[in-house]
């Protein structure tokens, strides 16, 4: 069976930017600014997010040609769900790792 | 200098980050030049490195990863180290009281007259095969972390004909051979362990064991 657990802070601090604009793909850098964690917290938490289905990501073509291309993120339908219901304060997710 | 410096962080988190987070790697380098443009590219960069040693710890690939180095620079690399310190330094480890290459010629003892001239025509081949053995856990060790396992069974094979040879050449000349059975037995319990980590390799990624096969 699998098992439930409280998002961390960290998470509920990302949930919450990233459904701020539900359908908008943010850029790593940006949400680093935005929720103010580290990018050794953020980048941890995102793959784990998206191992769960809570996140999508997907490269992006660069808005300036000559630029690389960045991979950008936003939750998926179940990410959302579990945002709106971290906000009712009753969101649980599956526990994968030491950051879920 | 502080751009070199996290710039080589970077580049360190992104090899330190496994194959299967390759995308994820490629995604923190490309936001690392976003932070560089507003001057916190070496905060940015130690959360990367820090980010992927905790994926090295979380994920079995990083496991494997961080148990291959072990095994070569715990096992394999002293073991290179000791096997060359003993051919370059007159084999001081090789025999019995470390007395080394006087120890083996027998100076100052009753047989000294009669067998030092075989000793002493002897000794430079020991050193050879001990020198070659040595130079082999340094070129097992890379080809087990470059994950080339046909050119670590061709190494191991080689490496055990070698350890077999020293043991019957020193049992020839009627040399103690307990510290050349020693090493004989960390050669096995190190290629041992060599098998199960190709073997664990097999299973983390079966396409590069279909690949291997095929070179």
């Amino acid at each position: 069976m699998l098992r439930k657990r409280r998002p961390s802070k960290q998470m509920r601090l990302l949930l919450e930017a990233m459904s701020a604009q539900r359908l908008q793909w943010r850029h790593g850098y940006d949400l680093m600014k935005e929720t103010g964690l580290s990018s050794g917290t953020l980048y941890p938490l995102l793959m784990r997010m998206t191992d769960q289905g809570l996140v999508e990501a997907e490269w992006q073509e660069p808005a300036q040609p000559g630029r690389p291309a960045r991979h950008a993120y936003r939750l998926t339908a179940e990410g959302f769900a579990l945002a709106l219901a971290m906000a009712e304060g009753c969101g649980d997710v599956p526990s994968t790792g030491a950051l879920a | 200098m502080s751009t070199a410096l996290s710039q080589a962080v970077m580049t360190l988190a992104v090899c330190c980050m496994g194959e299967s987070r390759r995308g994820w790697a490629l995604a923190m380098q490309i936001e690392f030049e976003a932070a560089a443009a507003e001057g916190r590219s070496l905060r940015f960069a130690i959360g990367c490195l820090a980010a992927a040693w905790r994926e090295l710890l979380v994920r079995e690939e990083g496991r494997f990863v961080l148990t291959s180095y072990a095994l070569a620079l715990g096992l394999m690399i002293p073991m290179a180290a000791l096997q060359i310190g003993c051919a370059l330094l007159g084999l001081p480890y090789l025999y019995p009281g470390q007395k080394g290459l006087a120890g083996a010629l027998l100076e100052g003892g009753t047989h000294e007259a009669l067998l030092r001239g075989v000793y002493q025509a002897a000794v430079p081949s020991l050193a050879v095969l001990l020198l070659l053995l040595g130079v082999a856990h340094l070129r097992i060790a890379w080809a087990m972390l470059e994950h080339d396992w046909s050119r670590v069974t061709r190494t191991g094979t080689l490496m055990l004909a070698g350890a077999a040879t020293l043991v019957i050449f020193m049992g020839a000349l009627f040399l103690d051979g307990t510290q050349a059975l020693l090493q004989v037995a960390v050669l096995v319990v190190e290629l041992a362990t060599v098998s199960v980590v190709a073997r664990w390799h097999a299973q983390l990624f079966p396409a590069a064991l279909a690949e291997d096969s095929v070179r």
